[in-house]
Formats: structure tokens, C-alpha cells, sequence
């Protein structure tokens, strides 16, 4: 099977300039991504980590180099097309949630659809489907605030499940949680990538970065170092051995 | 739809947040009631006005002629004592003249034994009937000969007869009327409340010269009805009495009428002219309740904004497109607004409604305020939410998910 590059980013940079002050965050990163890699970035507070995950999620246009998302070229297109691109090939999950407060964790789910160009006749099976895939098709009428932190980032996992995106990007997924739902909510994560999803984390947690095949370190807003995790395989065995199970 | 979907979200928000939509709907909704209302009771002063002219009797060939300066029913002076029979004798010698019929007029105390009312009591010449047309169901109108002699007899309006007697017949019967009783003579047919509440069977009649010699013991006149020839012949009539009155009363050149003239016409175009300033007041109050009701509702949406700013920008990282962000917030502005509109015209409708009910002002209900209150708070939501929803989606989704 050919292994294709679905993300490729070269010499990005990214200043943000606020009243003449300018910060320079990204000082030319350059990064490639196999698809269905696991891959975690990790580095010191401050050194750029969540700008970075902005740009590969397009929420946000770099500065300066070039971004190939899934073969297209990303930095020149218009915020209309960027949407488009992060409705059908990314789904984002976040430290703090993000969830609706007052909508049903259902109605969280099937919140991408709407922006969907067709939303799909079988929406709302897909979304009891993702919802049971994340273990909650007890909880689908519940709000946010009816759900505990763990059951809440469980859902945002099933919203970014929804549109079926090629990318999961997870900034700082377990930063608000216990590490008994973290290590919960990392074992979906494990799930997924074992799958074939591509998954990229960002955290600064080393145990969290150990479930990752790919550790990226940031620091200064520059890669400093890029290693294969040796203990990739065997935890892999161990999701081998829960999916026998 | 994409639109569609963009307002359900809206409709969502709406729900989700109360207390910030409720706020929105208020001053929407006081402006597009009290439109309502003002609406109502400018119908229903102009109804009762024009059921008050039918009621009068008024062919287009009659005019009235009432003592005092001021304009129709409104006099400005009162104690105005120049008109006198003087004038009708003058009036009714010019060519064109039909009929000419003076009157007195008083409100009083009208008294069967015990039961007693207050009614308006008019001293009129026998001329007053074929002049009114007014037909007399039982026994009979007074006569020259009433008049000559003074009589003591009254013809009473359906209101005060029944007031007082009840379902007995009233006619051969004696009242009193402040001091002086009077025999019962005739009863006037019924007409019955108008539209609006103005009763004109509210009334009774006394030979003029009894009046004025032992009932109201004064010798002036409240007005003169007159009838001209033909309806063309009206104009000229009116500038014939104009003179004669003028001389006797003995007023120079340069004074000002003593007397002023109620036509249909004259009373038409009053209606016109007060409905004219009514809906140019309307126009200002609304117009300023409504921008005060948008301000309203641009600043909270503009609050809500802020509150609302990382549920934008997870709408943002899913994929809504700027476009999709303006959609929610318009169509919210736009639903708050039209909300406030059907709840300002349930308001304004009840309210129009227990004026008319209590009789404390003529109000009609019409369509026009509910189609008005319609359009004006849908541009009213249009026009204030443009920029609270602009701005919404003008945030960029990085800096809302932070
Ligand atoms: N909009 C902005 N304008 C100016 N500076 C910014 C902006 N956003 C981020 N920065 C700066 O960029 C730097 C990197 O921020 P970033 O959020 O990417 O760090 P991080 O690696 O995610 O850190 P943490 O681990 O604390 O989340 C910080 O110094 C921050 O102050
Ligand atoms: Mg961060």
C-alpha cells in the first residue's frame, strides 16, 4: 500500500502583529505527515504549539510558507474554502471542550452537518452511531453541563468524528481532565489511529505523547527534534489485545 | 437549505438564550403597541366622528349655524348671547331658504316620581322635525300651537323614556324637568347606539318658546339648523347668513365671526385634517420607539456576541462559513424583532380592545397597524442586526476558540 503525505507543511512561519508589536511564533517549521500517522507535538508553554495546530487546522493563515493539506494547497485559498476544508477533512478536538452549552450532546454531534453543502439522508443514525462509538448512546439527550468532564470530551470526539475527516487534531485533549479520563478518553484516540485516522496531538504531557508513534518537540516556535516512539508497537499490541477482548 | 438550517440555529439561540431575547422583544414590542393602539383609537375617533355626521341629520343641502367663534362642535366662548330670533327671522326672509329651525340647548335633570336622568334637553321650533326627518313612533311632534301658547309638553328620545318609565307608556304623563313639568306628548323613534358608542336617541325635545320663557328663562340662541332650496344654493346661503348675522350682531369690519358653521363638509374635512396630524404624530412616536427598540436590540446582540464568542468560534472550526454566522445572527435579529412585533400587536390589541371596551376612548381595529407592525420590525431587525451579525462573523475562529 502506498503511504501518501496528507499534510505537508514547509518553512512556516507565523508573526502576529498587534499595534506595530510584532511576535514572531513559527520560525519556519517544516513538517511532513504520512497518512494514518499518530503523531504528538509537544514542547515547552509558550514555544507555539496551538499556533501551530491553528495553521493545520485552518483556522488560521501562516505568515509565510506553504501548506499542502491532502494534495491542495492551502495558503491561498479564501475563507470560504477554508471552511469548507475544515467542515470535510478536519475534525478538532480541544482541551477546554468547546461544546454548546444547552444543546443535547446529540445536537453537539450533529452540529457540523449543518455546514455540510448536503447533509446526509442518514444524518441522524450517523450521529447515534459515533455517539455508541464513543461509548454515550446512553447520554445523547444530556447537556453539557449534565455531563461529566470525561463524557464531555467524549462528545466532542464523536462531533469530530461526524463528517468522517481524515485528520483529528486534539490540542491539550486530557489537559482538562483526571488521569483516569485521560487515559480514557487516549484510548479512544488509540482506537482511531488504529483504524487508519490520522491523528495529530498536542500536549506537553509525556505520557500522553508516549501514545503517539511520532513525537514532535517544538520549542521557539522551531522543530528540535522528531523521533519514532519505541513504545509505539507495544502499546499497540495492548489495543490489539482490548479489540480481541 | 443552508439557509434554512442557518435559521434554525438562530431559532435555537433564541431559545437558549431567554432573558437576552425577551430584553430584545420589549422595546419592539411597547413601539409596534402603542402604534397599534394609536392606530386603533385614530379609526375610532374618525368612525364616531363620521357616525356623528350621519347622525345628525345632515342632508347636503342643510347647515348649522352655532353661536360663538370657534370651529365646528368645538366653541371657544360660551357666554356668547348675540344669536337671537332676530336672525332666524332674517335668515329665513333670504331667497334660497327653505327651512330655518332655532334652537336652545341644555343638559338636565328629567324626573318621572322617582326615577329620574339627565338628558340633553332641546327648545326647538316644530320646523324641527321635517327639517331632522326624524319620525315620532307614538302620539305626535308639538305644533304652531304649542309654540304660541307656551306649552308645557315634551317629546321624549328613546334613552330618557325608557330611563325613567320603563316598560310603562310614557305618553299623557307628567315629568319634571329641573323645576317645570311637562306632559308627555310624543316619543322619537329609536336609532339606536352608534358604531362607536354616541347615543342620539339621547334626548328630548320642548317647544322652543317654552324654553326660553320658562325653562331656561333666556331669550339667545345655541343654534340655527337651516335648509336651503337645493344643495348648489348651500355656498351662497352660507354668505347671505354670514352677512345678516354680522349686521346683527353689530360687528365692525375687522371683528372676528361670532358664529361659526357646521357642514358635513366642514366636519369631513376636520376628520381629514386631525387624521393627517394623528398619523404624523403616530409616524414620530412609532419611529422612535422602533429605533429605540433596534438600539436595544443591536446593543444586546452586540453583548450577546461576546457571551457567544466560542460558540462561534466552534461553528467557525465546523465549518460555517462567514456568510453562515451572519445568516444566525440576522435571522435572530430578525426573529426577535418580528417576535417583538406580534407581541406589541397582541398588546396593542387587547389594550385597544379595553379602551373601546370601558368606553374610555374610541378605538377601532383595523389590519393596517398589524401589517404596518409586520413590515417595521422585520427592517427593523434587518437594519440593527446587520452589524452585531457582521461583526459576529467578522471574528477570526482562532482568536474565538482561545
Ligand atoms: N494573537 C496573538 N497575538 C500575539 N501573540 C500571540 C497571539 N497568539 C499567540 N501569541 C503568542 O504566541 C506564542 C505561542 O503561543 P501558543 O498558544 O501557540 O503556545 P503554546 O505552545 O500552545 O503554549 P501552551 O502550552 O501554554 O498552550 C505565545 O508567546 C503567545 O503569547
Ligand atoms: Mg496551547
Amino acid at each position: 500500500m502506498k503511504i501518501s503525505k496528507i499534510i505537508e507543511i514547509d518553512s512556516i512561519i507565523k508573526t502576529y502583529k498587534n499595534e506595530g508589536l510584532e511576535t514572531n511564533v513559527l520560525k519556519g517549521v517544516s513538517i511532513s505527515v504520512d497518512e494514518g500517522d499518530y503523531v504528538s507535538i509537544v514542547g515547552p508553554s509558550g514555544s507555539g504549539k496551538s499556533t501551530l495546530m491553528t495553521i493545520l487546522g485552518c483556522l488560521n493563515q501562516a505568515t509565510g510558507g506553504t501548506y499542502l493539506l491532502d494534495g491542495e494547497e492551502v495558503g491561498k485559498l479564501r475563507d470560504s474554502e477554508l471552511s469548507r476544508i475544515r467542515n470535510e477533512k478536519i475534525g478538532f478536538v480541544f482541551q477546554a471542550f468547546h461544546l454548546l452549552p444547552g444543546v443535547s450532546a446529540f445536537d453537539n454531534v450533529m452540529m457540523p452537518l449543518i455546514y455540510c453543502d448536503k447533509t446526509p439522508a442518514d444524518a441522524k443514525e450517523r450521529v447515534k452511531q459515533v455517539l455508541i462509538r464513543v461509548g454515550l448512546e446512553h447520554r445523547m439527550s444530556h447537556t453539557p453541563g449534565q455531563l461529566s468532564g470525561g463524557e464531555q470530551q467524549r462528545v466532542t470526539i464523536a462531533r469530530s468524528l461526524i463528517n468522517d475527516p481524515k485528520i483529528i487534531l486534539a490540542d491539550e485533549p486530557t489537559g482538562n481532565l483526571d488521569s483516569k479520563n485521560g487515559a480514557e478518553i487516549m484510548s479512544v484516540f488509540d482506537h482511531l489511529n488504529a483504524e487508519g485516522r490520522t491523528i495529530i496531538i498536542i500536549t506537553h504531557d509525556p505520557i500522553i505523547s508516549e501514545h503517539a508513534r511520532r513525537i514532535l518537540t517544538l520549542r521557539d516556535g522551531q522543530i528540535v527534534s522528531d523521533e519514532i516512539n519505541e513504545n509505539f508497537k507495544k502499546s499497540r499490541a495492548g489495543i490489539a489485545r482490548v479489540a480481541v477482548k | 437549505m443552508r439557509i434554512l438550517k442557518n435559521l434554525g440555529q438562530a431559532l435555537r439561540g433564541l431559545q437558549l438564550n431567554k432573558a437576552n431575547t425577551f430584553l430584545m422583544t420589549l422595546g419592539i414590542m411597547i413601539g409596534i403597541a402603542s402604534l397599534t393602539v394609536i392606530v386603533a383609537i385614530g379609526e375610532g375617533t374618525k368612525s364616531k366622528v363620521l357616525n356623528r355626521i350621519a347622525n345628525m341629520g345632515f342632508g347636503p343641502e342643510s347647515f348649522s349655524v352655532y353661536s360663538g367663534a370657534g370651529r365646528l362642535f368645538f366653541g371657544r366662548n360660551r357666554n356668547i348671547t348675540s344669536m337671537t330670533l332676530q336672525d332666524v327671522d332674517d335668515i329665513r326672509a333670504m331667497p334660497g331658504v327653505a327651512i330655518v329651525v332655532p334652537r336652545q340647548r341644555k343638559r338636565m335633570r328629567i324626573i318621572n316620581k322617582k326615577e329620574f336622568t339627565t338628558t340633553r334637553v332641546y327648545g326647538v321650533s316644530p320646523e324641527w322635525q321635517p327639517a331632522r326627518q326624524w319620525r315620532v313612533v307614538d302620539g305626535e311632534f308639538f305644533n304652531d300651537m304649542d309654540m304660541d301658547r307656551k306649552r308645557k309638553v315634551i317629546v321624549l328620545g328613546n334613552t330618557p323614556a325608557q330611563k325613567i318609565f320603563g316598560e310603562m307608556d310614557p305618553l299623557g304623563k307628567k315629568i319634571r324637568v329641573g323645576q317645570v313639568f311637562f306632559e308627555v306628548i310624543g316619543l322619537l323613534e329609536t336609532k339606536g347606539l352608534t358604531e362607536s358608542g354616541y347615543d342620539p336617541d339621547d334626548r328630548a325635545l320642548i317647544p322652543l318658546t317654552t324654553a326660553m320663557s320658562r325653562l331656561f328663562r333666556q331669550t339667545h340662541l345655541h343654534s340655527i339648523k337651516v335648509v336651503s332650496t337645493n344643495s348648489e344654493a348651500v355656498r351662497e346661503t352660507m354668505e347671505g347668513v354670514t352677512q345678516v348675522l354680522r349686521r346683527n350682531h353689530g360687528l365692525s369690519p375687522l371683528a372676528d365671526d361670532d358664529f361659526r358653521f357646521v357642514t358635513p363638509e366642514g366636519i369631513m374635512q376636520w376628520v381629514t385634517e386631525s387624521e393627517q396630524a394623528l398619523n404624523r404624530m403616530l409616524l414620530l412616536i412609532s419611529t422612535v420607539s422602533l429605533l429605540v427598540g433596534g438600539v436595544v436590540i443591536m446593543n444586546i446582540l452586540l453583548v450577546s456576541i461576546r457571551e457567544r464568542i466560542r460558540e462561534i468560534g466552534v461553528r467557525r472550526c465546523f465549518g460555517a462559513r462567514r456568510a453562515d454566522i451572519t445568516q444566525q445572527f440576522l435571522f435572530e435579529s430578525v426573529l426577535v424583532s418580528l417576535l417583538g412585533g406580534v407581541m406589541g400587536s397582541s398588546l396593542g390589541w387587547i389594550l385597544s380592545s379595553s379602551l373601546n371596551h370601558f368606553n374610555l376612548l374610541p378605538a377601532k381595529i383595523t389590519w393596517d397597524p398589524f401589517v404596518l407592525a409586520f413590515g417595521f420590525s422585520m427592517i427593523v431587525g434587518l437594519v440593527f442586526g446587520i452589524h452585531p451579525a457582521r461583526k459576529a462573523a467578522s471574528l477570526s475562529p482562532d482568536e474565538t476558540i482561545r
